[in-house]
């Protein structure tokens, strides 16, 4: 029971300390929060630092990136036809319906990436070439599916000498299309509402105040209609009676006295002057 | 009404005639500040066909100079103490009235439509950035001058030019994943760090979307207009009321 409990725990230790060097044998996603870390088309990667422990002086790191549901076709078609790796799905027509949906890219050479100078600040992006046309140029990845990753190690006659596991699930998100998006109107603020129908208000009060005005000041000019009297109305004077150079009699005698104060020669008649 | 207590309506008409005349001009003034458009928006509203703010600006200049001209006018029909003066300042005052109502009420209802949310600037930044059409190229410009000036990158945020499809993407999506202009800069306007800004390192790049300035800027007009002309027909609507009372105490 102990021995036992000894030798897992020896087993434990190894593989912790194995990990502790920091040799993981797969690819893996950038450990930075870079904000393109995973877009619809690229995925940034850790460097292959580590991951293989061969030392193989001409070797190169190559990677083969594909959708998940590819991985079992790339393994069978690789234990089948081993010496053509490199041209088993060109990147132009790796995605299409009836294709492998896989290909392969070019990382490294081994060399570049001893264990020592591992860092995290280093990344790898695939489908950084966008649409390009070479059979293993490092092409973007289809949007809206699960892509999974592995690293190959290719001798330069095209051998595979070694190959990682695969990375896990890494899920593309879908490229969204802008004419989706609802420009329409989203809602209507508080303020509008207020300025709109405290205005509205004030319109139509104004009017009815107006309206009430004209009528007060229409009703209040008939009921007061006076007539408008001119200051001195001329009259011809007519007499119709024969009464010349004799008292008028349509002079009122209790004024004569005062016909001074209140006339002139010229304007009264002619008999009154006389007397005088 | 007696005689005194007629003279004091006459003055109250007259100052309130006076602080109407300066705050229609002081609407004047306000107007033509949106209408000059210093913060350089405005192709933001034209390309989207919805830029009554500006429209609103344009017709609040015209009702705020109206206002002061008339309102002088009023001054002089109190002093006159004629029915007849009285009635036109209050004819003229009213049709004013009406156009400043639809000033203020269009600015404010159009604010809505344009920066309710952030979707018609995001919608329309993804599809006219990096265009080769005159809107496009007004659009690219102004943006790019808003992220430089302001600091920020896309509408909500850097992630927009990497969620949507957009003509940018069509154009340089291989190469870049968003426009330079959203990349931090030396003060000789050298980008600091290409690579890094490439890759969305936090430090390189400008974080906060842009939304928020150009609602900011476009409510500020939509306020001067739509606020302000309302607190001014608030002042006009007391001031017609008492200039109606001091109508029907003439003669």
């Amino acid at each position: 029971m102990n021995i036992n409990a000894v030798i897992r725990l020896m087993s434990l230790l190894s593989l912790w300390m194995r990990t502790g060097e920091g040799q993981i044998f797969q690819p893996e996603l950038t450990p930075n929060t870079f904000l393109a870390r995973i877009t619809s088309n690229t995925v940034m990667l850790k460097q292959p630092y580590c991951v293989f422990d061969q030392t193989c002086p001409d070797c190169e790191i190559w990677l083969v990136a594909g959708l998940c549901s590819a991985n079992a076709i790339f393994d069978a078609q690789v234990n089948s036809s081993t010496p053509n790796i490199l041209s088993l799905s060109p990147y132009p027509t790796a995605f299409n319906s009836s294709s492998n949906n896989f290909f392969l890219t070019r990382v490294g050479l081994l060399s570049d990436f001893p264990c020592n100078q591992s860092s995290n600040d280093q990344y790898f992006v695939v489908g950084a070439d966008g649409k390009c046309s070479g059979i293993n140029c490092n092409g973007e990845l289809p949007d809206g599916f699960s892509v999974c990753f592995k690293y190959l190690l290719i001798y330069t006659n095209e051998t595979l000498v070694n190959s990682s596991n695969w990375s896990v699930n890494i899920d593309l998100p879908k490229l969204l299309n802008l004419h989706n998006i609802n420009d329409g109107l989203s809602a209507r603020s508080g303020a509008m509402v207020v300025i709109t129908s405290i205005l509205c208000a004030a319109v139509a009060l104004l009017l009815l105040l107006f309206f009430i005005m004209l009528c007060i000041t229409c009703c209040t000019k008939k009921e007061s209609k006076e007539i408008s009297v001119t200051n001195s109305i001329r009259i011809p004077r007519y007499d119709t009676h024969d009464l010349k150079n004799r008292v008028h009699p349509y002079d009122n005698p209790a004024y004569q006295s005062d016909f001074k104060n209140y006339s002139t020669a010229n304007t009264l008649p002619k008999d009154v002057t006389q007397k005088l | 009404m007696g005689a005194g207590a007629l003279t004091c309506l006459m003055f109250v008409v007259i100052a309130l005639n006076a602080i109407a005349a300066a705050a229609g001009l002081a609407l004047f003034a306000v107007a033509i500040w949106v209408a000059v458009d210093g913060y350089k928006l405005y192709p933001i509203s034209g390309v989207s066909g919805k830029d009554d703010i500006f429209a609103a600006a344009w017709i609040a200049i015209f009702t705020g100079f109206a206002f002061f001209l008339t309102c002088i006018y009023g001054i002089f029909a109190a002093l006159k103490r004629s029915r007849g003066f009285m009635m036109v300042y209050l004819i003229i005052m009213f049709i004013i009235f009406l156009f400043e109502c639809a000033s203020a009420i269009t600015a404010a209802t159009n604010r809505d439509y344009l920066v309710g949310n952030s979707n018609l600037v995001k919608k329309q930044m993804l599809q006219y950035f990096a265009d080769s059409s005159t809107q496009g190229k007004q659009i690219t410009q102004t943006w790019n001058r808003v992220m430089e000036q302001v600091e920020c990158c896309g509408a909500d945020g850097p992630s927009d030019w990497i969620q949507y499809n957009s003509t940018f993407k069509q154009m340089f999506g291989s190469t870049y994943i968003w426009p330079l202009s959203c990349c931090k800069r030396l003060s000789t306007f050298e980008v600091e760090d290409k690579e890094g800004c490439m890759v969305g390192k936090a430090s390189t790049i400008f974080p906060k979307g842009c939304f928020q300035h150009i609602e900011s800027v476009l409510s500020r007009y939509t306020w001067a207009v739509s606020w302000y002309g309302f607190s001014v027909l608030m002042l006009v609507f007391f001031t017609l009321v008492i200039a109606m009372i001091y109508y029907m105490q003439l003669e």
